[in-house]
């Protein structure tokens, strides 16, 4: 669990006081305990008048409530709270970002070999269609998962935030099949994209970038240490459903890639690779190819995932000023319940 | 302020000796309207109460005199409770009561001619307070005004001196008194056990005794709103809290009571009748109770 930074987990009671030294008024609680004759009336004879307990049940009552209004008004100046504490979490789903590319090679026909791709609208066969089916699809049969919806093209756009909603995903999904494609693939600044989406949200399961592009971008230097940094940072790992064009060879050859499209895909291919997270690319060149993918992904990425949960320190001072506000009512209900006077 | 004395008409149920003439039966002879029996002029020579009627009746013939018996005067004392539940009083504290009562003794002893004097006490005798017996016009005031005193009740409130049993303090002061003839007003709340009264008020034995129980409406009426009476007790500043409801209410005047029976029939043990007063000290009502007396 090194990875978590292997602080011991705090102990469940500890409370820890932001202004400890308010503390050293805690004695003036004990004040309502020293009688003050102004308080009382003085009887001639006590032994008179009839023993009533429930008098000196409400008599007790005020006492403690004043007791307690001040103890309270001085701990809430203390301001007390839990100290910041690791919680062991087990989180079950992951959260995932889909990264689609949307540029304009993603309205290609995936086409079997030795055909010309085309590009049609509402083909059933282009590569969006086709990756789009299969995203919804994991979706469905993974209803634990969170999932948030990135386009890009030449820029990156969010489709919806991370959302557990099945109706929101597949509206978010239907969307990404609906203009043509855009100018541009703009990978880099859509993976700092995608990665940002996680900054700010606990840990609470694994963390994917579904990366769904037939490739063809470029990462400058600057933007591959942001990613590679952002990826680390927040622990995410990556797959790529890598929509392959017919007849290329397979990123990992050892050839050397000759065309000038590939190139470009095995640059980025070698540069996740690099990546201090997990990595897996699935290579598809037909439907099938992505369905399959597809659903390697889902058996991945599903066991349930033990985590230490850093919770930040939580201030009780509410708490303690809700107390004093209602200890100071229930003193003003004893003393306008209390007779002043023995004249009538 | 000097408020006027209202006085009240007391005579002494009893027979009391002195040869001070004053207004109260007596068993000395001399001077007086009360016959007792005829002597011879020889024992007795005093030719002005010469009985020629029954000198002529007599078989004997001797010169017969009446013998008469002279009216006294005698001290009255006001014996003064002025311990801290004295001090009490919703708006007048029964300090003050007890000062008009003082006022009042004097007014009326110095109409019939006796002396009157006060001995006060609380958990020990309150020498500082005490007035010899006097025939001045005066000593009611000087006595009331010495009950009146901001600083009495002060320092009785204070409770320096009340961490006792004002039984003691009543036996020490009734030393002065003991064995002798006159008219007592013990004036007290009687907040205390009753025990050890009776054979403390033995030494009073010979005087006329008229306890005057000064209670505070306060005392005997629960106050009218319901809610939680934090008290303290003015002798022992014991602590107690009563929830006032009508059965509280209730349960107080039972106990009021049954402390007035009590202190009824402890009285009339000693064959005392005591006089109440409630609130304000009534002149009249202590005339009747003197007129009650001598019937």
């Amino acid at each position: 669990m090194s990875l978590f930074g292997g602080s011991a987990p705090a102990l469940d009671l500890a409370l820890d006081f932001a202004q400890p030294w308010a503390l050293l008024l805690l004695p003036l609680a004990l004040l309502p305990l020293l009688r003050h004759r102004a308080e009382e009336l003085t009887f001639s004879s006590l032994p008179w008048l009839p023993q009533d307990r429930v008098g000196r049940w409400v008599e007790r009552v005020g006492r403690a409530a004043a007791v307690l209004a001040i103890a309270s008004i001085v701990l809430a100046l203390a301001e007390p709270g839990r100290p910041e504490w690791d919680v062991p979490r087990i989180g079950r789903g992951a959260e995932i970002v889909v990264l689609f590319d949307s540029s304009l090679s993603m309205d290609d026909e995936m086409v079997a070999k030795g055909q010309h791709p085309k590009r049609r609208r509402d083909s059933p066969l282009r590569k969006r269609n086709i990756a789009r089916e299969a995203l919804s699809r994991l979706v469905e049969r993974r209803p634990a998962d969170r999932y948030s919806l990135l386009m890009f093209g030449a820029a990156p756009f969010r489709v919806t935030p991370f959302s557990q909603s099945p109706e929101v995903i597949q509206a978010g999904i239907a969307a990404a099949g609906i203009s043509n494609g855009l100018p541009g693939t703009d990978l880099g600044r859509g993976l700092v994209a995608a990665i940002s989406q996680f900054d700010g949200r606990a840990y609470s399961g694994s963390r994917v970038i579904l990366l769904v592009s037939d490739g063809a971008a470029e990462i400058d230097d600057t933007t591959r240490a942001i990613i590679r940094d952002g990826m680390a940072r927040n622990r995410i790992a990556l797959d790529w459903i890598y929509l392959r064009s017919v007849n290329w060879p397979r990123l990992d050859s050892e050839k050397e890639p000759e065309a000038v499209g590939l190139i470009k895909d095995v640059a980025m291919h070698r540069f996740f690779k690099t990546l201090p997270t997990t990595y897996k690319v699935f290579e598809a060149e037909s439907p099938d190819g992505v369905n399959q993918a597809v659903a390697e992904i889902e058996r991945q990425q599903n066991l349930p995932l033990e985590y230490l949960e850093r919770v930040p320190r939580r201030d009780f001072t509410h708490v303690f000023y809700w107390l004093a506000i209602v200890a100071c009512t229930v003193l003003l209900g004893h003393r306008a319940l209390t007779v002043r006077s023995f004249a009538a | 302020m000097v408020a006027a004395a209202t006085d009240f008409f007391y005579r002494l149920p009893m027979r009391a000796g002195g040869q001070r003439p004053g207004s109260h039966p007596g068993t000395s002879q001399g001077n007086g309207q009360e016959f007792i029996t005829h002597a011879t002029l020889f024992s007795r020579p005093d030719p002005r109460r010469l009985d020629v009627r029954a000198s002529l009746r007599d078989v004997r013939g001797d010169w017969l005199v009446r013998v008469m018996r002279q009216r006294v005067g005698v001290p009255v004392w006001l014996v003064a409770d002025v311990s801290a539940s004295m001090v009490f009083g919703a708006r007048r504290s029964k300090l003050e009561v007890l000062s008009d009562l003082a006022r009042a003794i004097g007014a009326s002893a110095f109409r019939v001619g006796d002396a009157a004097g006060m001995v006060a006490f609380d958990t020990s005798e309150r020498e500082d307070l005490y007035v010899p017996a006097s025939l001045s016009r005066g000593v009611g005031h000087v006595m009331a005004a010495q009950l009146a005193d901001p600083a009495l009740a002060a320092q009785a409130d204070a409770g320096e001196r009340h961490r006792g049993d004002p039984v003691d303090g009543l036996r020490d002061t009734l030393q002065r008194l003991a064995g002798k003839q006159g008219l007592v007003f013990l004036a007290s709340d009687f907040h205390w056990p009753l025990a050890r009264l009776d054979e403390t008020l033995d030494a009073l034995s010979r005087a006329y005794v008229v306890p005057v129980i000064i209670w505070d409406p306060a005392e005997t009426e629960p106050p009218v709103t319901n809610g939680l009476v934090s008290l303290r007790d003015a002798e022992s500043a014991a602590r107690s809290a009563i929830w006032l409801r009508p059965k509280l209410r209730s349960e107080w005047r039972e106990a009021v009571e049954t402390r007035r029976a009590t202190l009824k029939a402890f009285f009339s043990n000693r064959g005392l009748r005591p006089f109440w007063v409630h609130g304000t000290f009534d002149a009249d009502a202590m005339s009747e109770y003197f007129f009650e007396a001598n019937a």
